[in-house]
């Protein structure tokens, strides 16, 4: 007979609910606060779909009414320094951030609407229409609203892509000093996803002010949340991941507040994260102005049963109820919050008279100029300005040889040293003597907490870097141990963190170093050694750095450092053990923006390459004889690249070789190929030559391995070529 | 039963025919007598009929296409017949010279295009001086020129075409050019700075700079078909074939009269052009030695006046045939080479309009010209160039007087015709037109 023992969570999960005595003990301004701002939030999604049903929305309008009482109740008690992102279904919770960042006395409901909230109303509804008065100038839209100054950090149209930035946010404030928190809203159908559940288990492990914010509305779209999870009660959730957990009616607004009265004082005391499930119900469909039960999902009765439990309702009446305002007032409010919508729409659309009668159009004045349409997807670098650059050709001061992965730790260890706000994490970095390579020795003791090792969640690690370089106040160095965990992470690493600046309208800074190593020769298999630069090259955002030698790392990992946009920087196994000069004790300079490096001149072909395959290409121009001319390109991205000292060379030669050692479909080389026939067609005397690994992913075989990659022998035969080209002249 | 159509040997001797443009697709029904396609020769467009019913299977050769005559285009099934029956067909041995053909054909990116295998030519590509032509399933040749060998080349004034490549596939690479250039020597070139070293010692000539004034533009116009035709058979003509010229002063007054006083009174307006193609006529009666054409291993004596007439249209020059000019009265040679001139520039000539002839006359008068030298016709021996009749002083009986003078040049084939002959010939043409009233008789 065995023993039972009977387990209990390390943390609570309760439901809260409120009693007429809470109601009675409500300050009466929070609840005219809370009613106001519902009334204001129900008038503009009213409005978002009447647009919507005229055709002037672009895109879908994911409405959130019948959801107000969760936003509202949860943000009404948070600071203005206390910061929320939130999910497609997000403008409640922007508006109700917004709205506290500029009346954080509370709404007056005989006089709801001042300048500031109708500023607020107007610039958020010209967002989601697409509009240059927007707060992301039109790029965001009603998916991607952000106001960093208000503390709305954006809302993110990956379900569940939100989360890990959000936590990035709350380590930020966390030690920053500050007892600040971050609400991360998300909706049923994002408890089941990974990037949610990977940030639930991180922010618990380091007590990162997260709070989880489940707006449990039932429906996944159409798909009800009995469908996909057995545990319905989805802050049930959390006591897996050791984070106290409450439950809540979303469409009682006090008891929300209540809740996150209580979550409020657990997470400012650094105890770490917090998860709330509110209850609440979408009036209608996903998006457009349906109900549910016009797709057939849901039937009518349970939204009549859910209308009849309407926040604004239920907040009027209960104010009712305690004589603090009568229904004649409640009007009044209502009246005031269509008003206020009406003036807005009135800034944003005129009539069109070619229309149907009583069409209205967008002012064509207001569209953003369509010139607008690549800018700031990347910063333009000018914070690189002044900075003293060293090339190793031209260096004077005293030299030493080192490895390349003892300068990979030294200049990371000098710029922690100078920059208080550099974070280095990733898997095992503070361990194994400096990561599993050795590039992170020694940098655990010295700079205790900014090393951190993390839980084998690319994702959130990768997201939690996002948050925080979004913040501001840190400089994230994040380690993916192959690159091919990028491809775990990409959701964060593409979507989120190299499209952040763009899509929230071109200003925000992303400044974030990822580093990686290319380890094809190490026998990893298929999953393991891949080289991550074509990805990168041809997803925006990214700039990428890659040295041949430690001299060139240094340098570029100094300018990476100080950039203000994502980088990527991209090491090689075979180089970690080189020697190489660098300079001695000097770790401050950088290697110049956006210059590649002419390791040989030669007359007959120009070669470009990177990495180790720098020096490869070397020797294979020793052993043919050709008078190549080899580029080190270091700089790697479309905006950084080298086109006048690539130019250059191909006028001269007008052979082209580019070459890289990894797998030809992911590879670095097709963009760059087909940049260069458009740029320099002319000068061409062959097509553009390529050497590259084969089309699938290097084996763990040794002689498969060897196989699908290239080096020297390789660049030989390119070179063969290339010179077979040239004719018989 | 199924049927494999080969191209028809559609002009007499004609040994590439442009297959120009199908008038049917895999799949069509065609019923005997239909029009399937057009047929571009050197000199005319015909209508190719089907001579069977049946549907079509495979198309073997695209629109615009020069297929060498006997090479299969089309396979037509049979009503019903199933599809194994055209693969049969194209499978066996019937076509082997096609699949020979392609099988020469090294550059893998037009061996890919079955089109291309059929026609083109059999090109030892593994020569490396083969010039980098090859023709194409669109009927072009095609060179292949490295770009920047396009961009030198223009900037330094070099005909590609006198360039053989020698890069990959027979593509022209820079250094082919520049060793060209250094066989060449160097001539002024527009941008010093590109690749090939310009002769510093120079001096910028004028006509350098009027070069790179005209040079700097050009719009480029794709050769029709009558233009490659133009090229290529003058270029053999003029080439292989061992011209010389004998040139005359004819003076033409009675026949100004004479041609004045006909058109007084003629329905038919004669024009001098006329009168010059029934002298040629009646000289060619009178020297019938001179009415000869050279075959490799025998000699044509034509015994009537078959004379093709050039006209300048817009796609450029045709020469349709005047048959029997000889018999014909003036009248009724002017009405033929009027219908002839008029279908000429509408594009309406027929194959056999086109054909034959021993003889030809080619006037530039009406542009003023004084005088010219011609390019035979092949394979006809003698073409008459004749310029502008214009009032000259001459020498009469001593005397310095001024008369209405035509100078017409013969240029004949050596081969067919001696000098002795020519001028025999020439001087019986200048009788006949200086005394036009024998030609009427």
């Amino acid at each position: 007979m065995t023993e039972k023992i009977q387990l209990s969570p390390k943390e609570p999960w309760i439901e809260l609910r409120t009693t007429p005595e809470d109601w009675r003990n409500a300050n009466p301004k929070l609840l005219e606060n809370m009613l106001g701002q519902m009334h204001l939030i129900r008038a503009f999604e009213e409005t978002v779909l009447q647009l919507a049903s005229e055709g002037l929305v672009h895109g879908p309008a994911h409405s959130s009414i019948g959801q107000e009482g969760g936003a509202v109740g949860s943000i009404v008690g948070l600071r203005g320094t206390d910061a929320v992102n939130g999910s497609h279904r997000g403008h409640h919770q922007f508006l109700a951030k917004a709205i506290s960042y500029v009346a954080p006395h509370g709404l007056d409901v005989t006089h709801l609407v001042n300048p500031a909230v109708q500023e607020v109303l107007q610039r958020t509804l010209a967002e989601i229409l697409g509009l240059a008065q927007g707060y992301c100038r039109g790029r965001g839209g009603s998916m991607h609203l952000q106001w960093m100054e208000a503390g709305a950090l954006g809302t993110n149209a990956i379900v569940g892509g939100g989360v890990p930035l959000g936590a990035g946010n709350a380590w930020a404030q966390k030690n920053a000093g500050t007892s600040d928190l971050t609400v991360s809203y998300f909706g049923d159908g994002a408890v089941n996803i990974g990037s949610v559940l990977e940030t639930m288990n991180l922010t618990a492990a380091w007590d990162i002010p997260l709070v989880f914010f489940i707006e449990n509305n039932l429906y996944a779209v159409s798909t009800h949340v009995s469908e996909v999870t057995a545990e319905e009660r989805l802050s049930g959730r959390g006591t897996g991941f050791g984070i106290p957990s409450w439950r809540v009616d979303g469409m009682d607004p006090l008891a929300v507040h209540l809740a996150m009265q209580e979550i409020s004082e657990h997470v400012r005391a650094g105890k770490g994260p917090a998860i709330i499930e509110a209850e609440v119900y979408r009036f209608f469909h996903q998006n457009g102005p349906f109900p549910g039960s016009a797709f057939g999902y849901r039937p009518k009765d349970e939204e009549e049963a859910w209308r009849n439990r309407d926040p604004l309702a239920r907040v009027a009446n209960e104010m009712i109820n305690l004589g603090l305002l009568d229904q004649a007032m409640v009007d009044e409010v209502r009246n005031q919050a269509q008003a206020a919508m009406q003036a807005a729409v009135d800034q944003l659309l005129e009539p069109d008279l070619a229309g149907k009668p009583g069409a209205r159009k967008i002012r064509a004045e207001l569209w953003p100029s369509v010139d607008f349409v690549n800018v700031g997807v990347r910063g333009d670098a000018s914070e690189l300005a002044g900075a003293r650059t060293e090339e190793l050709t031209s260096f004077a001061g005293a030299k030493e040889e080192v490895r390349f992965v003892d300068a990979v730790a030294a200049v990371m260890d000098r710029r922690m040293e100078t920059d208080p706000r550099i974070v280095v994490l990733g898997e095992d970095v503070h361990r194994l003597k400096g990561g599993t390579n050795g590039a992170t020795k020694g940098l655990v003791d010295k700079y205790p907490g900014r090393v951190l090792g993390t839980p084998i969640s690319e994702n959130a690690f990768a997201g939690l870097g996002g948050g925080m370089a979004l913040d501001g106040r840190f400089r994230p160095v994040i380690e993916f141990m192959y690159p091919d965990f990028m491809w775990v992470a990409a959701d964060q690493v593409f979507n989120q963190i190299g499209k952040a600046r763009h899509m929230f309208g071109g200003d925000a800074a992303v400044p974030l170093v990822i580093r990686t190593k290319v380890a094809m020769g190490s026998g990893y298999g298929s999953q393991h050694l891949m080289d991550p630069a074509g990805i990168f090259a041809t997803a925006p955002g990214w700039r990428i750095v890659a040295a041949s030698n430690p001299f060139d790392y240094v340098g570029l990992m100094n300018a990476a450092l100080a950039l203000q946009d994502p980088v990527l920087v991209i090491e090689h196994v075979d180089l970690y053990a080189s020697k190489g000069e660098i300079a001695q004790g000097d770790f401050d300079y950088q290697i110049e923006f956006g210059k590649a490096a002419v390791k040989r001149e030669g007359s007959d072909l120009t070669i470009l390459t990177y990495l180790s395959m720098v020096n490869h290409s070397l020797e294979a121009v020793e052993q043919t004889g050709v008078d190549a001319e080899v580029i080190d390109l270091r700089w790697l991205d479309r905006a950084s690249l080298d086109w006048d000292t690539i130019g250059a060379s191909i006028k001269k030669t007008n052979a082209v070789m580019i070459v890289e050692q990894g797998a030809q479909g992911t590879s670095y080389g097709s963009w760059l190929a087909d940049e260069i026939q458009r740029r320099f067609f002319d000068y061409l005397d062959q097509p553009v030559q390529r050497v590259h690994g084969g089309e699938a992913s290097p084996s763990i075989s040794k002689v498969l391995e060897r196989a699908a990659i290239a080096r020297t022998e390789e660049v030989v035969a390119g070179i063969h070529h290339v010179v077979e080209g040239f004719g018989k002249n | 039963m199924a049927t494999l159509i080969r191209m028809p040997e559609v002009a007499a001797g004609a040994t590439e025919i442009v297959l120009a443009k199908w008038n049917i697709q895999e799949g069509s029904v065609v019923k005997a007598g239909d029009v399937i396609a057009e047929m571009e020769t050197e000199k005319a467009v015909v209508d190719f009929e089907s001579e069977t019913d049946g549907r079509v299977y495979k198309v073997l050769v695209a629109d615009g296409a020069s297929v060498e005559v006997g090479n299969p285009i089309l396979v037509l099934l049979a009503e019903g017949e199933e599809a194994s029956a055209g693969d049969a067909l194209l499978g066996g041995s019937a076509v082997g010279p096609v699949a020979s053909v392609a099988s020469v054909s090294a550059e893998p990116a037009v061996a890919a295009a079955d089109v291309a295998a059929v026609v083109a030519p059999p090109v030892a590509s593994a020569v490396p001086t083969e010039p980098a032509a090859t023709v194409l399933a669109d009927g072009t040749d095609r060179r292949f020129v490295s770009p920047i060998v396009r961009k030198l080349s223009h900037e330094q004034g070099v005909d590609l075409t006198q360039l053989v490549g020698t890069g990959p596939g027979g593509r022209i690479v820079r250094r082919d050019l520049e060793a060209f250039i250094a066989q060449r020597g160097p001539v002024a070139p527009d941008s010093p700075q590109l690749g090939v070293q310009p002769t510093p010692s120079m001096p910028a000539s004028g006509s350098a700079i009027a070069k790179q004034e005209y040079s700097s533009s050009y719009v480029t116009v794709p050769h029709s078909g009558m233009r490659r035709a133009i090229a290529r058979r003058l270029t053999e003509s003029k080439t292989t074939v061992p011209h010389f010229y004998v040139t005359a002063d004819c003076k033409v007054d009675a026949l100004l009269a004479l041609r004045k006083s006909i058109n007084e009174t003629s329905p038919v307006k004669i024009s001098v052009n006329d009168f010059v193609v029934k002298a040629v006529a009646a000289a060619l009666m009178d020297v019938p030695e001179a009415n000869v054409v050279w075959n490799p291993d025998s000699m044509l004596k034509y015994e009537s006046a078959d004379i093709s007439v050039a006209v300048a249209t817009d796609g450029g020059l045709l020469t349709p045939v005047v048959r029997g000019a000889e018999k014909r009265s003036l009248s009724n040679l002017s009405t033929e080479i009027s219908e002839l001139v008029a279908k000429a520039r509408a594009g309406k000539l027929r194959q056999d309009d086109l054909e034959g002839g021993s003889f030809a006359v080619t006037n530039l008068g009406m542009y003023g010209t004084k005088e010219f030298t011609a390019i035979l016709n092949p394979p006809q021996s003698g073409i008459l160039a004749v310029g502008a009749a214009s009032p000259r002083a001459i020498v009469e009986d001593g005397e310095i007087v001024v008369a209405n003078v035509m100078t017409v040049t013969l240029s004949a084939d050596h081969r067919a015709v001696d000098g002795a002959l020519a001028a025999q010939w020439l001087a019986a043409f200048v009788k006949r037109i200086e005394n036009p009233l024998s030609m009427l008789i």
